[in-house]
């Protein structure tokens, strides 16, 4: 129907500009050279080392792996339900309900942040590390209950109202129903909660103090401050990272479709 | 559908208190902040924001920005999305995941890439420099054409996937039907294809106007203080000026480009839809 030629090279052009800049982190991120350059000055593992060594790096990283997945886990506690409800049950005000656990999708993270450091850290004397758990979970709770609720909608739902029919307790059909079949999208939504919460800055952007700065926060710092390859190298490892995860994803439960 | 309520209720009550406590009422104090001065109840801090030349300025900057990143987007969104639909089912998919793909990576490291290929060293000014083009390098940083390449990759990838499944979704025989009928290839974009594929355009739209207008990173790393858009002006507005009042101003102003995006562009879908 169409000519090939042109959309080879429609495809070649948009992946050299979404995944080329990728190679080109990883290239600067073996320099032996002292300050980011391209053509790499040389080839060292030293940056790559060095991204090990950092301090606060070391911290940061634990930081929003443990962020990432407690909030992810507490958004898929509250999400869950929630759209369990929306989908299963008739309820008066079921929009207004949709639209207030959507809602941190829509406004800007830099906004959430913002209120969160006014009105809750500074007159409550929250924990940061509390408020950062608080403010990701809301951010997650949005995706975790688009993606869940896409899976209960594609889940007929005659098969628990027949397991209760048979003598199930609803929560006993729901656990030994419906989430045995909505088990892929769970993990999904888990996946894409975490890669959320990981890759956060606006949001994390003032619930900063002392010694407590998630990883994003703590690159664009260290950017900042100093020139060298480290933070390319850094770069490189997490999107690896990143990489491996949609990888496995994708192979067990078709990761792309539930994006 | 069970009828049971005040099950349903108990289910989903959890969730909307949280969304509601943690975060509508903290956003919803912040914004009235913008309206509360020296104790009284009074827009000045709205009519100092349009009346500040450099504040209209960044305003102008950041919807000119959007508009422009989702325009191209749509454009070469189309392009791929067709490119992609002609694939076989197998490759398709693998070009499918090959587009998300950058959506997972860290937008730090992906803005951090641009430093590279844009920096004073860097591909660029390299390339400029043996070609002979130039004889020092060029500031191709901080500027807003460095702002929009980071924006638009950055979101690129969703305005692919909204018009991949928008065109997947469309009848396979609507094109040569229109061609059998003597359209040309304009008429057969703006009379069939365009229509029939509004939804997905709308939706990929939208992601990447709000995205692009509500951006730190990019800005951030790629404008820095000399091209400031809402978001990187906010910003320098509570941590340099510590001025909270007309940083809720602007808050107030993302919400509502963002919610106003999302209203709007939700109806024209509906209503010509209906049409």
């Amino acid at each position: 129907m169409k000519a090939r030629l042109p959309s080879y090279a429609v495809l070649t052009l948009l992946v050299l500009f979404l995944v080329g800049p990728f190679f080109v982190i990883v290239a600067a991120s073996f320099s032996a050279g002292s300050t980011l350059a391209f053509p790499p000055q040389g080839f060292s593992f030293k940056w790559v080392e060095k991204v090990f060594t950092v301090e606060s790096f070391q911290a940061s990283f634990a930081l929003s792996m443990f962020l990432a997945i407690v909030a992810t886990f507490a958004a898929l506690v509250l999400g869950v339900p929630v759209s369990y409800a929306l989908s299963r049950y008739r309820l008066p005000l079921a929009e207004t309900v949709r639209t207030i656990v959507s809602s941190p999708i829509i406004v800007p993270g830099i906004v959430v942040g913002l209120a969160l450091l006014r009105y809750l850290v500074v007159p409550f004397g929250m924990d940061i590390t509390l408020s950062l758990f608080l403010a990701h979970t809301a951010l997650v709770l949005p995706y975790a209950v688009r993606v869940v609720s896409a899976s209960l909608e594609n889940l007929r739902s005659d098969i628990e109202e027949a397991a209760v029919l048979l003598g199930s307790s609803r929560i006993g059909a729901f656990f030994r129903v419906v989430l045995p079949n909505i088990r892929g999208g769970i993990l999904a939504a888990f996946i894409l909660g975490f890669v959320t919460s990981f890759n956060q800055v606006p949001v994390s952007l003032f619930l900063t103090g002392p010694g407590v700065r998630t990883l994003p926060i703590d690159m664009l710092g260290y950017m900042e401050r100093t020139y060298d390859p480290s933070v390319a190298a850094l770069s490189a490892l997490l999107a690896f990272m990143s990489i491996g995860i949609v990888f496995i994803a994708e192979r067990f439960i078709g990761f792309s479709r539930y994006v | 559908m069970f009828q049971n309520r005040a099950e349903g209720f108990a289910l989903a009550l959890p969730a909307a208190i949280f969304a509601a406590v943690i975060f509508i009422v903290p956003v919803i104090i912040l914004l009235s902040g913008g309206m509360h001065v020296n104790g009284h109840w009074t827009l000045s801090a709205y009519t100092d924001f349009f009346a500040s030349s450099l504040d209209r300025l960044v305003l102008w900057r950041t919807l000119k920005l959007g508009i422009l990143v989702t325009l191209v987007a749509a454009i070469i969104g189309y392009a791929s999305a067709f490119a992609i639909v002609s694939l076989s089912p197998s490759s398709r998919g693998r070009m499918i995941g090959i587009v998300v793909l950058p959506l997972m990576i860290s937008p730090v490291a992906r803005t951090y890439a641009w430093l590279v290929i844009l920096g004073r060293t860097g591909i660029v000014n390299q390339a400029l420099m043996t070609v002979g083009l130039t004889d020092e390098p060029i500031r191709l940083l901080f500027s807003q054409t460095a702002v929009f390449v980071g924006l638009l990759q950055l979101f690129l990838p969703l305005m692919v996937i909204s018009l991949v499944s928008a065109l997947e979704n469309m009848p396979n025989d609507v094109v040569p039907a229109a061609r059998v009928l003597g359209a040309n290839w304009l008429q057969i974009f703006f009379k069939v294809i365009l229509p029939l594929t509004r939804e997905g355009l709308v939706i990929g739209g939208t992601l990447v106007f709000v995205g692009s207008v509500t951006a730190y990173i990019t800005p951030a790393i790629l404008g820095g203080s000399k091209v400031l858009t809402l978001v990187t002006l906010l910003y320098q507005r509570v941590t340099i000026a510590n001025d909270l009042v007309s940083a809720s101003v602007i808050a107030l102003i993302l919400i509502v480009m963002s919610f106003g995006t999302n209203i709007l562009l939700r109806k024209i879908a509906t209503a010509r839809n209906r049409a």
